[in-house]
């Protein structure tokens, strides 16, 4: 794969990103269902380190990080590396322990979700914010409604992929 | 995983813990002001902010218009009935101040007043996160908007306080937010108390003002105002009404329930107030 076409993947994959963060920053935030809105961002690192490994998932989950902490408010930084190293670890896991599927990319939104949620949580707990039912009630829903979303984001990256992913451009 | 090392994987993250580390430090640094990346991609975003604003906000009106016809035209009955109820108020009211006017000039007292500098802004984005409740405003630095200004409706009902300020953009944590902490005072009992954004209660869209006196007396549908005691924020905006009052899970103390006079989820245009001068 040439230096050309590796920056006409990138691109597509980045256009890709594009309405998914339209739509989770400035359209799904202003109608939420039942008080909550979904992060769809997380579910776009999943597909793309399913699709790509673990290599492009890092760099992929490093932009999107990047993304959230800056055109997001109130950023402190983490969600770069968090993003970055869920990259890695989801494409890990689905080119060594799941498959580069539908499924594969439902369970790693699921971690990557999960996981996020839980630290979120845990430093609500630490900073005394509320108590763990209340927090619980904020989460559950959360991880709930974004898990949703999977099937388009999935669809989606997997389009892309399909066009430009991988080596087809070589 | 082999891909991964050899093609300097680890690199790509400790590249990514460095960025974690310096947008922590940046944002730790600048306070209230924007770091100069997030200022960059605020400007850099505003284009699409305020386009899917402006098409968000038409399809609402077209959609209101459409299938809430009905519906507001009774509101329209309704409110003009309130503007004549409101009119002989206001002329009671004039009285009523030219009598004080009088009186403080008797007693060589300074005059009231309240002067407000305020700068108008559209609201382009809204709480990204269920975590928090935050506005992003279409204004920053540029007019003069800076962390801390208080933002009030086109009525003088407070929405929130600027947290953070960009060149031409600004975030705003609503009076629900976990963040918020302001003097209030009840407007029938004067008590005063402690306006917080409470986790549980921002969820339901309201907050509390904590540390009544033992002996307030309130009511539920009191008024409740800033008290602008500490001179950090104007006093007397309206923040909204007494739903309940309730006694901390300790004992000790007692606090309010307050239903925000604001309706935050249909909020287009505000006004952030970048001076005040209250002489009361």
């Amino acid at each position: 794969m040439t230096r050309r076409d590796l920056i006409h993947k990138w691109t597509v994959y980045a256009l890709g990103l594009l309405p998914v963060w339209v739509l989770d920053a400035y359209i799904l935030s202003r109608y939420p269902l039942w008080g909550t809105s979904p992060m769809l961002l997380p579910l776009a690192v999943a597909a793309v380190a399913v699709l790509e490994g673990a290599y492009a998932g890092t760099g992929f989950g490093l932009a999107v990080g990047l993304l959230w902490e800056l055109a997001y408010p109130g950023g402190f930084g983490g969600l770069v590396f968090y993003l970055a190293l869920a990259g890695m670890a989801m494409g890990a896991v689905s080119q060594y322990a799941l498959s580069q599927s539908f499924a594969g990319c439902l369970i790693c939104s699921a971690g990557v979700l999960g996981l996020l949620d839980l630290l979120r949580v845990a430093r609500g707990l630490l900073v005394d914010l509320a108590s763990l039912s209340d927090l619980l009630q904020v989460a559950v829903p959360e991880f709930l409604w974004s898990l949703a979303w999977t099937p388009p984001v999935w669809l989606l990256f997997r389009t892309i992929y399909r066009r430009v992913g991988g080596t087809k451009l070589a | 995983m082999k891909d991964f090392l050899r093609q300097n994987g680890i690199l790509l993250l400790a590249i990514a813990l460095l960025l974690s580390i310096l947008i922590g430090a940046l944002s730790f640094v600048m306070g209230g002001q924007a770091d100069p990346l997030s200022d960059l991609m605020g400007v850099l975003t505003t284009p699409i902010r305020r386009g899917v604003s402006a098409a968000a906000d038409w399809a609402e009106g077209a959609y209101g218009y459409v299938f809430r016809y009905g519906e507001m035209e009774q509101e329209l009955k309704d409110l003009r009935a309130q503007v004549g109820e409101l009119e002989e108020r206001v002329r009671q009211g004039e009285e009523a101040i030219r009598e004080n006017e009088q009186l403080r000039e008797l007693l060589g007292f300074q005059a009231r007043r309240r002067g407000l500098t305020t700068e108008p802004a559209k609201v382009t984005g809204r709480s990204t996160s269920n975590w928090e409740s935050t506005l992003t405003l279409s204004k920053g630095t540029s007019a003069g908007v800076d962390a801390g200004d208080c933002v009030i409706t086109e009525t003088g009902v407070l929405v929130g306080v600027v947290a953070e300020a960009g060149t031409n953009w600004s975030t705003v944590s609503t009076v629900i937010d976990t963040d918020t902490q302001m003097g209030g005072i009840v407007n029938r009992t004067y008590s005063a108390g402690v306006l917080e954004g409470d986790f549980a209660l921002m969820n339901k869209g309201r907050l509390k003002l904590n540390y009544l006196p033992e002996a307030a007396q309130l009511v539920s549908g009191d008024e409740v105002l800033t008290s602008g005691r500490g001179d950090m924020f104007p006093s007397g905006l309206m923040v909204g009404r007494v739903e309940g009052v309730f006694t901390d899970p300790s004992g000790q103390t007692r606090y309010a329930v307050v239903q925000p006079a604001v309706a935050l989820d249909s909020l287009i245009e505000v006004f952030v107030i970048k001076d005040f001068e209250i002489v009361e």
